[in-house]
């Protein structure tokens, strides 16, 4: 890759943004990207690489969320230790609804995973072992460091980073696999695909299972960073729905798309969240619609995209 | 035998496209399927690759049945195949394209390139590596999903028209590429309505109508042949035949 010094001086400038703003609300906006960037990469390499438009993936955003409070509340332990559970939990769900749903395609698909999601939600929101409509808190004030309760959001943006550098890493190296070619294929046409011996169902499985424990990760850390979730913030469409534009912004399918379109997308959100305080809910919804409006009217490929074109177009002028 | 088709039925409701076709191919031949549109030879073809599970029927491709495998087992057992209307992967580069078949017999990425390279030189796409796929034209596309074919080194190449919608010119170097499969030892079975194709290619031509084989045998004697002359331009011609 030509882009090697770039990604590296955008890594430095994440790495140190936290300490380059003295600003809690904005320390605070650059660890929410980089959640929101994991998340999103997660989303990515079921979504981008295979091509399989999830709607649902607040299911396991919201298993991993409510595994973390769970163990809290009813074990003692420390909310990071539901992580592995919401794992677990997150790749039976998707095993379970992979199976049926990838018989459908495109937007039948992409409706099934909507209709999953929300059947957990509404379980979740009926369960009082979750909370039920009330939802459920973390430790009020950490016990111990293991509860990863801190004031700051210093502390979360290093952790976060940590497990964005790992994913990306872990996508970079399945991209240049077999397998990415492969979920590449299939993207490209089912049958195209399994006629030169892809075998389309058994990867767009492991795409699946890949992006849900990860997708669940992202939940756990979620949890554990703001301590309190309910039916609607850990399982709500809106996850979903997010998770896809900040994707798609970027650039779904490359393998730093959702971290530009996280870069766009959560500052944005937070200041008008912040402008608007909690009446400004609304505005976000209007927000997403019109991203959607914009990158489907006039760059359905991302901002990467555009950044392809730029680039080539630069490189072509040469003689 | 290499490949044998006995008594294949593909029934769509109470419509048969395919209504108890055989097919025997011998290894290193050049078989063309001919018949006029909806004679039941796309339908057919599907039932070999995998795509389509015939009603009725088996397929027995080197000594094994193969009558309701997936494609992407007919992949793996030597069996590849290009689409009428080419699947081009849009998204990535030719040798991208090309590597997503060579990946099949090559699991390492380094391995895979290599081969992709060397169908591609094979094919004359070399010039083409690093473009993408969708800025071929349809020569290029139906070139390009030749040389994708062949990176699973198949034996048995299944071609569903690729010649079709090709200037004259373009028909020439294709057919010049097919006979140069041919001569890496790759048994071909193609379907083709450009009768010029069948005639200079083929070594045996298979005629269908309604579903059935009416003909078959060498390409010259099968086209003089009444049958097929009633069945391509309709039973009253028969009396004012040139």
């Amino acid at each position: 890759m030509k882009q090697w010094p770039l990604v590296l001086i955008g890594f430095l400038f994440i790495a140190a943004w936290p300490l380059l703003v003295d600003d809690v609300f904005l320390q605070r906006v650059g660890a929410l990207v980089l959640l929101a960037a994991i998340s999103a990469s997660a989303w990515n390499l079921l979504g981008g690489y295979a091509g399989q438009v999830s709607v649902g993936h607040a299911v396991y955003f919201g298993a991993g969320a409510y595994a973390s409070l769970v163990v809290y509340t009813e074990l003692g332990w420390p909310p990071i230790a539901g992580a592995p559970v919401g794992v677990a939990v997150s790749l039976a769900i998707a095993a379970l609804i992979g199976t049926p749903t990838f018989r459908l395609r495109g937007h039948y698909f992409s409706m099934a995973t909507i209709a999953a999601a929300e059947l957990f939600r509404i379980l979740a929101a009926n369960w009082p072992l979750l909370g039920a409509a009330v939802g459920l808190m973390g430790p009020p004030v950490p016990r111990t460091v293991a509860d990863l309760s801190f004031l700051s959001p210093i502390p979360y943006h290093y952790l976060f980073l940590a497990v964005l550098v790992v994913l990306l890493t872990l996508t970079w190296k399945m991209q240049r696999s077999r397998m990415g070619y492969y979920l590449a294929a299939i993207r490209g046409g089912d049958r195209a695909a399994r006629s030169l011996g892809v075998p389309v169902l058994r990867y767009k499985l492991y795409a699946l299972l890949l992006s849900a424990g990860f997708t669940s990760i992202a939940g756990s850390l979620y949890a554990v960073m703001v301590g309190f979730i309910d039916p609607d913030s850990a399982l709500g469409i809106l996850i979903s729905v997010k998770l896809l534009i900040i994707a798609a912004l970027g650039g779904a399918g490359t393998l730093f798309g959702p971290l530009v379109g996280a870069m766009i997308l959560i500052p944005l959100e937070e200041t008008t969240n912040a402008m608007f305080g909690g009446g400004g809910t609304g505005i976000t919804f209007i927000v997403y619609g019109a991203i959607i409006l914009l990158v489907a009217r006039f760059q359905p490929r991302g901002i990467a995209a555009l950044w392809e074109a730029i680039t080539t177009r630069r490189a072509s002028r040469v003689p | 035998m290499f490949l044998e088709a006995r008594g294949i039925i593909k029934a769509f409701g109470a419509f048969r496209a395919v209504d108890g076709a055989d097919l025997d191919v011998t290894q290193g031949e050049i078989v063309g399927l001919i018949g006029p549109n909806g004679a039941g030879k796309s339908t057919f073809f599907n039932c070999l690759a995998g795509d389509a599970e015939p009603t009725a029927g088996t397929i027995r491709f080197l000594d094994r049945d193969v009558t309701n495998a997936t494609p992407e087992v007919h992949a793996r057992l030597g069996m590849a195949r290009t689409f009428q209307v080419p699947v081009t992967f849009e998204d990535m580069t030719v040798v991208e394209n090309v590597m997503v078949g060579a990946f099949l017999r090559h699991h390492h990425r380094a391995g895979a390139m290599r081969k992709a390279e060397e169908v591609l030189e094979f094919t004359g796409l070399s010039h083409l590596a690093g473009s993408p796929a969708r800025s071929l034209g349809t020569p290029g596309r139906k070139r390009l999903e030749i040389a994708r074919a062949l990176a699973t080194e198949p034996r048995l190449l299944l071609l569903d028209e690729a010649l079709a919608g090709l200037t004259p010119a373009e028909v020439r170097l294709a057919i010049e590429l097919v006979r140069r499969i041919k001569g890496l030892g790759i048994t071909i079975v193609i379907v083709e309505h450009i009768m010029e194709v069948i005639l200079s290619l083929a070594e045996r031509a298979v005629v269908f109508h309604q579903g059935k084989v009416i003909a078959q045998g060498a390409p010259r004697a099968v086209v003089d042949d009444p049958a097929v002359i009633a069945a391509y331009l309709g039973h009253h011609m028969k009396r004012v035949r040139m």
